[in-house]
């Protein structure tokens, strides 16, 4: 009896990257005879049973990275994705809200890239890439791994009582009381709970960092057909970044970041003037999106008319002549969200038979899209640091073996979050100095190809 | 004031390389084009590189100087140095609904577009009559204001154009005279207003003209009030002066938030 309870490995959130870690463990030759606990507070049979709705995508998208997409290859998820439903780009461009300075990442002119890559990185449906990892995690139902959904970590304890029938000393194994009221013990515990882990917390690891004063505002948005919708845009604003990630070649998933007044705003706006309010966002001057700002709430203010005219304006000007995101006609109903954002990173990932992976270690604000990159980055590392450990035989919750998925993470996660927040921090300036500096810098960097092609192999995970 | 020409140097610099770098280009159909479909404030347009206008810059700063009558190197002064402060300017309209009112609509002052005969029979304390009584008093009419030259970006000329025939209305308000005291005394409240550079620079070289005495009352009297009141006033580039002209002119300045020089 006492038996069914003791699991080596126990993964607390099944998230995308905790639902990914099972799901490479037991896909491996030398981890799937080990026992995993997959605990998950959803019901997940609706991203189960997922039937992708014609002509609508889920507000929640991510952009993969090859390297993520290659896990994905790798553990058997890619063949069950609905690729009728994801989007490559091989083109990113970049501009300043102020000065309009533009850099262009295109992997097809980067010198030093390989010219078999497909893509710079992938956009997906959140639902997609969980719906795949639930697919395959499915086909080992008779493995030894239990998924426990519908049930929440209420309690986390070392509560020193050794089974009597036991062999080993288990008082060191963490307990775990969970929400049906039993209680499991466990020789590794993985903290793949999200932002507010509890693992975490019971293993007192401090998270340090701080909140944006900002929130994303999420939309699924229909935008003038195009006959290749496969470019990543992103234009800078004072008040934070607007990103329009193709989905397919008419519609496209928005990341808008700005100040929590305003996004809760833009959230209720009647949409017809959501959408122009997102092509000024893209377009127009500082001082057009201000104005519209300061209208939010004037119901007589038909946005399309302010939008139209500017943009004859502009046009005439010679500043229409760049190369814009496609005009948006309309957003889908209901796709509307706005979510805080938060930069954060534990003081450590590891602690004896305890290891933190995904959002429950790092979170990051969205502008570059690595978050979830990241936290599948984790994952490949810790497993085959459990590999190593099965293969040596060492005790997987042993604080020296974990040690080493720490070393290979923590630096790497640490330098990509300050990076992104730099950047942040960089554009979201608008003395006049620094908008001068950083278009500089753009216009620089945009004519020096061996550069970028460092960075953008960076962002693609290449290392 | 270090802060402000530190900020305006470096926006200048900003906007140059903004300029130079995101393809911003000079469009020479632009001078075909310029006819605006309202009306006629039809400019030469003449394209000229960055250098070239630094250039213009300082020999129309000269010629100013030494030659005051000059008008038109004042008026070109104003363009060179000025694209860089009339595209803050704009901003400053666009962020208003009224400015942006002005922009769509680009009114034209002059005396065909102004009925002044009207305007002087309307009661004593209107804007309109006391806008009349200063053109009148002065001997001066609308008509008589530099063309803008040398800004290629058909909306910056027009809001230069405005800022010129805006002028009288300023005076009209402030109570202002049409002495070089007066002017003076007005650019340093233009200036408060706007920050455009040419109301500075001819704020700065302008007074070696004055006799000690007028420098003193200058410094002590005009200016204090201009920066006070030009600083804290709404800003009139954003005054659809022509809607005004039956407005009680006490009223008015109390609303813009303009009070007289003692
Ligand atoms: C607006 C926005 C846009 C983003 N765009 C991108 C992008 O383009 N690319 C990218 O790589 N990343 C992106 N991210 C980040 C990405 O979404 C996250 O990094 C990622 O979802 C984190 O996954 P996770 O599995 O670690 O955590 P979560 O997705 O938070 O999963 C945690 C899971 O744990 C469960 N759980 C929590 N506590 C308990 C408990 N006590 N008991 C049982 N279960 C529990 C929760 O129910 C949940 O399912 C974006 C984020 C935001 C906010």
């Amino acid at each position: 009896m006492i038996d069914k309870n003791l699991y080596d490995i126990a993964i607390i959130g099944g998230g995308i990257t905790g639902s990914a870690l099972a799901c490479a463990l037991v896909n491996s030759q030398k981890t799937k005879s080990r026992r995993i606990a997959l605990i998950e507070f959803n019901n997940m049979s609706n991203i189960r049973e997922w039937k992708p709705p014609h002509l609508q995508f889920s507000n929640r998208v991510s952009s993969l990275t090859p390297r993520s997409i290659q896990f994905f290859k790798d553990i058997g998820v890619w063949e069950n994705i609905n690729h009728e439903r994801i989007r490559p780009y091989k083109d990113i461009q970049v501009w300043d809200g102020i000065s309009n300075a533009r850099i262009r990442f295109n992997s097809d002119d980067s010198i030093s890239i390989n010219k078999n890559i497909e893509a710079i990185a992938w956009i997906i449906e959140n639902n997609n890439i969980q719906h795949a990892i639930l697919t395959k995690l499915a086909q080992y139902k008779d493995s030894n791994i239990d998924f426990l959904e519908n049930t929440t970590v209420k309690r986390i304890m070392f509560d020193d009582v050794n089974y009597e029938n036991e062999q080993f000393d288990l008082s060191d194994w963490p307990s775990l009381e969970l929400s049906n009221g039993k209680v499991l013990k466990t020789r590794l515990l993985i903290g793949a709970d999200g932002i507010n882990s509890v693992v975490r917390s019971f293993a007192s690891i401090e998270s340090l960092g701080w909140d944006y004063n900002a929130r994303a505002v999420v939309a699924t948005l229909q935008v003038e057909p195009q006959v290749e919708n496969a470019t990543a845009w992103q234009r800078f604003l004072p008040t934070g970044p607007i990103a329009m990630l193709p989905l397919n070649n008419r519609f496209s998933s928005m990341v808008w970041s700005t100040t929590p007044t305003l996004a809760s705003k833009i959230c209720t706006l009647p949409s017809n003037n959501f959408i122009h309010l997102v092509n000024a966002a893209f377009r127009l001057r500082i001082a057009d999106l201000e104005y519209l700002y300061s209208q939010l709430e004037n119901c007589d203010i038909e946005f399309v008319k302010e939008f139209e005219w500017r943009q004859s304006i502009e046009k005439k000007a010679g500043i229409g002549n760049e190369i814009f995101p496609p005009l948006v006609l309309d957003v889908q109903e209901k796709s509307r969200a706005e979510f805080p954002l938060k930069m954060r990173n534990a003081e450590s990932y590891v602690k004896e038979r305890i290891a933190l992976i995904g959002d429950a270690a790092h979170t990051i604000h969205p502008l570059a899209g690595q978050g979830l990159n990241q936290g599948l980055a984790d994952v490949q590392s810790l497993v085959k640091v459990i590999e190593h450990g099965v293969v040596t035989g060492q005790d997987l919750g042993n604080i020296q073996l974990l040690k080493n998925y720490s070393s290979d993470r923590y630096l790497s996660n640490l330098m990509m979050l300050g990076a992104v927040d730099k950047l942040h921090k960089l554009f979201g300036n608008d003395f006049a100095p620094i908008v001068f500096m950083r278009s500089l810098g753009l216009q620089v960097i945009n004519h020096l190809e061996p550069v970028k092609s460092e960075i953008i192999k960076y962002a693609m995970g290449i290392e | 004031m270090l802060h402000q020409l530190l900020f305006m140097l470096s926006s200048m610099l900003t906007r140059r390389i903004a300029q130079s770098i995101s393809h911003y280009s000079v469009n020479n159909l632009f001078a075909k084009s310029l006819l605006s479909p309202r009306e006629h404030y039809t400019t030469t347009n003449v394209p000229i590189s960055n250098f070239q206008k630094s250039l213009l810059a300082v020999s129309s700063a000269f010629t100013a100087f030494f030659d005051p009558s000059r008008g038109d190197m004042i008026a070109t002064l104003a363009e060179t140095t000025s694209s860089i402060f009339l595209n803050k300017l704009r901003d400053e309209m666009l962020r208003d609904s009224k400015g942006r009112q002005i922009l769509r609509e680009r009114p034209i002052i002059n005396s065909k577009t102004i009925d002044i005969p009207n305007l002087r029979t309307l009661p004593e304390g209107t804007f309109g009559k006391e806008y009349a009584n200063f053109l009148d008093g002065e001997m001066v009419t609308p008509d008589t204001r530099e063309k803008v030259k040398y800004i290629e970006d058909e909306e910056l000329a027009y809001v230069m154009q405005r800022y010129r025939e805006c002028h009288d209305f300023f005076h009209t308000l402030t109570k202002l005279p049409v002495s070089v005291e007066g002017e003076l005394a007005l650019k340093w409240f233009e200036f408060a207003q706007t920050k455009l550079p040419m109301t500075l620079i001819s704020s700065v070289v302008g007074p070696l003209r004055l006799s000690s005495k007028e420098r003193t009352r200058l410094f002590e009297k005009y200016v204090p009030w201009a920066i006070q009141c030009g600083s804290q006033s709404k800003l009139l580039m954003n005054v659809y002066f022509e809607e005004c002209w039956n407005k009680d002119i006490a009223e008015m300045r109390k609303e813009l938030g303009i009070y007289l020089v003692e």
